[in-house]
């Protein structure tokens, strides 16, 4: 199922896994610190609390945030999905859907910190979805790329592929 | 990708220039990050201490300390995807690829999670020169790479059968 000529590239993505590990982690760890779990956090969070004397997010504040995001979470994903489509020939359907979902919480995630300070605050549920459903598809990327690295023993190559670890296929598919 | 998984002569040398001009951005981004660890003083124990070091009550340690392991994470992981896999094309023996690329990847893990040590053990000696040499590790590791990379990317491998 995994595409042999993935085999040489094991230790970089092996590497880049892992690290993207550390960024999931650290993001989730930061949220939970930063703006928390529940909506009452978040509202307080992005509208500022008078108990907390913490100011209202500024529309500077928020931009020095989202755009370094904007950047880096698309080119994580590209590179992610790119990864795990090469290894695995994904078929079409439950790749797309699972791309889709991911990159759907990736655009809600980010913008609704807009949406909550600017728009309509009762928005704060979607921000929390959004972030754990990002985290969870990530994690499940980050699982088929980890298994994509797993030793070949016992795979059939993919139908109709002629390459192999070392060398490319005679045909392009 | 295509270059990287279909290397033939033709389709490298057209490949080179652009691949060059991003090792040049590599390394300048090597010496940036090792510029700025040095402007914020996070390259003597002391001000590594100072800036990461936990508070006493803060018993997840600095929100700094997350933030700059959430940044230098992703920057490690696109540097070691990125050079990693042009090695992977390049003439160079899986020995050495496989040697930096363990060696950098290892220090940058220390490097990123040394300063939770003193988190997790209040008090825990040596844990900034600890990440010192593990950042300088992981940047002697990652520009020989990149140089690597950048003097080999493309050319013929060397003939051994005489």
């Amino acid at each position: 199922m995994v595409d042999p000529r993935m085999a040489r590239f094991s230790l970089p993505v092996a590497a880049f896994a892992t690290m993207v590990a550390l960024v999931m982690a650290t993001g989730a760890v930061l949220f939970a610190r930063k703006i928390g779990f529940d909506g009452g956090h978040v509202r307080a969070f992005f509208l500022g609390s008078e108990a907390g004397f913490a100011p209202p997010r500024s529309l500077a504040g928020l931009l020095e945030v989202a755009v370094p995001h904007l950047l880096a979470v698309p080119l994580l994903l590209l590179v992610t999905l790119h990864l795990v489509a090469f290894a695995f020939g994904a078929r079409r359907r439950p790749f797309s859907l699972l791309a889709g979902i991911t990159w759907g919480c990736a655009a809600a995630g980010i913008g609704a910190g807009f949406a909550i300070r600017f728009a309509w605050p009762w928005l704060a549920p979607i921000k929390v979805a959004a972030f754990v459903g990002f985290q969870a598809t990530m994690l499940a990327w980050l699982l088929l790329l980890v298994a994509a690295l797993l030793p070949a023993s016992g795979r059939d190559p993919r139908p109709g592929f002629t390459g192999t670890a070392d060398a490319p296929p005679r045909a392009a598919r | 990708m295509r270059f990287l998984v279909q290397p033939s002569p033709a389709v490298l040398d057209r490949a080179r220039p652009p691949v060059r001009a991003f090792l040049a951005f590599a390394v300048l981004l090597l010496v940036g990050w090792i510029a700025s660890r040095a402007a914020h003083g996070a390259l003597t124990p002391e001000g590594l201490s100072r800036i990461l070091e936990p508070l006493p009550g803060e018993r997840f340690g600095p929100v700094a300390l997350w933030e700059e392991v959430h940044q230098g994470a992703f920057l490690y992981g696109f540097l070691l995807l990125t050079v990693g896999s042009l090695l992977v094309v390049c003439p160079v023996s899986p020995g050495v690829r496989n040697g930096l690329l363990a060696v950098a990847t290892a220090a940058a893990l220390v490097d990123l999670l040394a300063p939770f040590l003193p988190v997790a053990w209040p008090g825990f000696p040596g844990w900034a020169p600890l990440r010192i040499g593990a950042f300088g590790l992981a940047m002697a590791a990652l520009l020989a790479a990149v140089v690597l990379a950048w003097v080999t990317f493309g050319r013929e491998p060397r003939r051994t059968d005489g």
